[in-house]
């Protein structure tokens, strides 16, 4: 039953209310839970379920996606048949946007001609969620529709199974039909396909907004949440750090906190998640936080509701409170002294 | 197959009875350690650090565990095209099956390995030890001293010396004379069980220890007194850190409650000096509400809500709630329960501690309890 689905990443979108952490990356390598980015969960559950040609189509920033993906290793997709294809924009300023961008497809038909899997499922790369994608193709071909749409509570979650025949007429024929991607074609009330509906009832969050980060972030730390995405059976893979386990010093404390592995941890942490390789100094309080990878909190500083991104330092004795519905960010790699934002 | 100069032979194939349970379905470079690692990732580790890129590892006991966790060496960044990682079991020939009998009998019977590459010098290692070491530098001192073999050692305490192999030298570092646990030692430098040879050295000696009916085939017992015999020059190369065989449950739980010590020499946190080790794929440990952590060293996939204090946590353990550990070591994916009292111990791997079980050492005593199934039948029946 393997070799059905071919999987396809659009990672060319584009949020403007996330532009504060898409500065320096692609939307689908923004961090997320501590110790992912935020295409490690379509790339997982692709394979997870069996697909082992993944095409990834990324547009903005991608450097630092092309950095984490690498060979496709961690993901077991360093393979000689199939594996993971990445076909960056060769049209970096057209206008075409949304999932399914044909046109960045169209520069690549060849990898749907040679590939000879029956089905594709095509995808955005922001969504958060542990899903496999074998039932939707069993019921796809049960129902025999021509296009089968993934749906939370009747919303689209921008995920479509189509025969890999169809998509490639949908790309040939864009400029004839004006679909330009596959939101098109389903919200074109005069097409002729039948479109049928997979409703999903576990936990799925599209990333579009910093709040909603925030938001979802901090809702993982419900162990219904964590336990919907985290599964033993179906793991969520990314980038191996070699990081050692994290340290707890003396005068120490955690709480209802998600914490990843290389952290030195001196002062208090609360209702925070803190990804790899954190620094939080002695005596400094850190609450409702999300701290990215590397960066250094010195000692007493106070952190509440903020977001730090990757490899900021913030100088001993800071304070820095943002607003629990509306964080504040601090960019990549700045330094955050003790008297400034207080 | 491309000519290389330097080759690590790392023995592997250890029983570690000393460590009783921990050992008894692997060998004892597999035995867990530090939060994430196995021990032998230290030596694996050290040679990738060094610049070494090809690495036989010679598997005898319960090697199925270390075998897959081996697999081609990419953790170590040891799958290479020329070289690489090389898995070497006893085999049959069409004679007989050879065991591996000593130290050098395993090297021995694997001299076609080391053909392949010609060497210029063979590093000879064993999987049992904690430490990070630069064997670059050791071999550079080994062509300085223009030695026919360099052998590592380490100062102990001079209380301690009859316990270990003692190298006797002039002021040069020249090797005069080896003690095997000599009951008065007349110094305190110990052998690591680390050798550089030249390979034509080796082979030589190899094959003529191989002919000798009486030899017990040990690098320690015949090998290097039989050069020292024959006047060949032997240099001994001083190491100064953290260095720990782990060869008992009290000396592997003490070696991992050294991790949570700020005056450890052993820093897993150097970026220059990674430990590797294959990763489980866990999501990052999760401290509830209700959890306290201090002085601990905890790994991911871990969910904590009890109470862990100088304590050493691998990937995917669960502690359950009003459950107190103190200074123990949980081995992976252990599961302990509720109002559960832990002191002193180390609990192996995938072991499932029943709500309430308490399991501390007596006051008086200083030994540390090894948790076995048996055990803990024991407490609930």
């Amino acid at each position: 039953m393997k070799k059905r689905m071919l999987g396809v990443i659009d990672a060319t979108t584009y949020h403007e209310d996330l532009e504060e952490l898409t500065v320096h990356r692609s939307l689908a390598a923004v961090p997320f839970a501590g110790r992912y980015r935020l295409i490690d969960f379509v790339l997982s559950n692709m394979v997870n379920s069996d697909i082992e040609s993944v095409a990834i189509f990324p547009k903005y920033q991608y450097r630092s996606l092309m950095d984490h993906l690498g060979s496709g290793k961690n993901w077991d997709l360093n393979r000689k048949r199939d594996g993971l294809f990445f076909f960056p924009s060769p049209l970096l300023d057209s206008p075409s946007k949304g999932i399914g961008s044909f046109n960045h497809f169209a520069a690549n038909l060849d990898y749907f001609y040679r590939s000879k899997q029956e089905y594709a499922l095509i995808s955005n790369c922001f969504t958060v969620f542990n899903m496999d994608f074998r039932p939707v193709l069993d019921r796809h071909i049960m129902t025999g529709c021509d296009i089968t749409v993934v749906r939370q509570d009747g919303r689209s979650l921008e995920m479509y199974l189509v025969k890999t025949s169809l998509l490639v007429s949908l790309i040939e024929n864009r400029n004839e039909t004006g679909y330009t991607c596959m939101s098109d074609v389903v919200t074109d009330i005069h097409h002729s396909y039948t479109i049928c509906n997979y409703e999903y009832d576990g936990l799925a969050v599209m990333i579009d907004s910093i709040e909603n980060y925030f938001a979802a972030s901090m809702g993982l730390l419900e162990p219904e949440a964590w336990n919907n995405i985290f599964l033993r059976s179906q793991p969520i893979y990314t980038k191996v750090k070699d990081e050692p386990p994290t340290r707890y010093m003396k005068g120490a404390s955690a709480k209802n906190s998600m914490i990843a592995n290389g952290c030195m941890i001196e002062g208090t942490v609360e209702n925070s998640i803190i990804s790899r390789g954190v620094k939080i100094g002695k005596g400094s309080v850190v609450k409702n936080c999300m701290i990215m990878q590397k960066t250094q909190i010195g000692e007493n500083c106070v952190l509440d509701s903020v977001i730090l991104d990757k490899d900021v330092k913030v100088e001993s004795g800071a304070r820095i409170e943002g607003r629990h519905e509306m964080p504040l960010v601090i960019r990549k790699g700045t330094v955050q002294g003790a008297l400034m934002n207080s | 197959m491309g000519k290389k100069k330097c080759v690590a032979m790392l023995l592997a194939g250890g029983k570690g009875s000393r460590l009783s349970s921990l050992t008894k379905s692997l060998a004892k470079p597999a035995v867990p350690f530090g939060g994430k690692y196995r021990i032998i990732d230290f030596t694996l580790s050290n040679c990738t650090n060094s610049g070494i890129d090809t690495v036989g590892v010679l598997t005898q006991y319960q090697p199925l565990v270390l075998n897959s966790y081996i697999g081609i060496g990419s953790a170590w960044d040891l799958d290479r095209k020329n070289g690489g990682v090389t898995v070497l079991p006893p085999y049959s020939e069409s004679s007989e099956v050879k065991w591996y009998t000593g130290t050098a009998s395993a090297i021995y019977q694997n001299l076609n390995y080391l053909k392949q590459y010609d060497p210029e010098y063979v590093l000879i290692l064993s999987g049992d030890h904690i430490y990070k070491m630069n064997y670059e530098l050791m071999l550079n001192y080994h062509i300085e001293k223009g030695a026919d073999a360099t052998i590592s050692v380490i100062e102990v305490p001079w209380p301690e010396a009859s316990r270990f192999g003692i190298m006797n030298t002039d002021k040069e570092m020249r090797v005069a004379e080896f003690e095997e646990k000599p009951a008065y030692p007349k110094n305190n430098l110990a052998s690591m069980g680390i050798y550089i040879f030249n390979w034509p050295v080796l082979k030589e000696y190899l094959e003529m220890d191989d002919r000798n009916p009486e030899s017990s085939h040990d690098f320690g017992k015949d090998i290097i007194p039989l050069m020292l015999d024959e006047n060949k020059k032997l240099f001994a190369y001083p190491f100064n850190g953290y260095w720990k065989d782990v060869g008992t449950v009290k000396s592997l739980w003490e070696a991992n409650m050294d991790l949570l010590d700020d005056e450890c020499e052993l820093n897993l946190f150097d970026h220059d000096w990674r430990i590797y080790s294959v990763n489980p794929n866990h999501p990052p440990q999760y401290i509830s509400t209700q959890a306290e952590v201090a002085e601990s060293l905890i790994n991911e996939g871990c969910t904590i809500e009890g109470e862990v204090e100088k304590s050493v946590l691998f990937q995917g353990v669960l502690v359950g709630k009003n459950t107190v550990i103190r200074e123990s070591v949980i081995m992976p994916d252990a599961v302990i329960g509720e109002n559960v009292y832990i002191e002193k111990a180390i609990v192996p791997s995938g072991m499932n501690i029943p709500d309430g079980v308490v399991i501390s050492a007596s006051e008086e005593d200083d030994e540390i309890i090894l948790i076995t199934q048996e055990m803990i039948q024991g407490i609930c029946s």
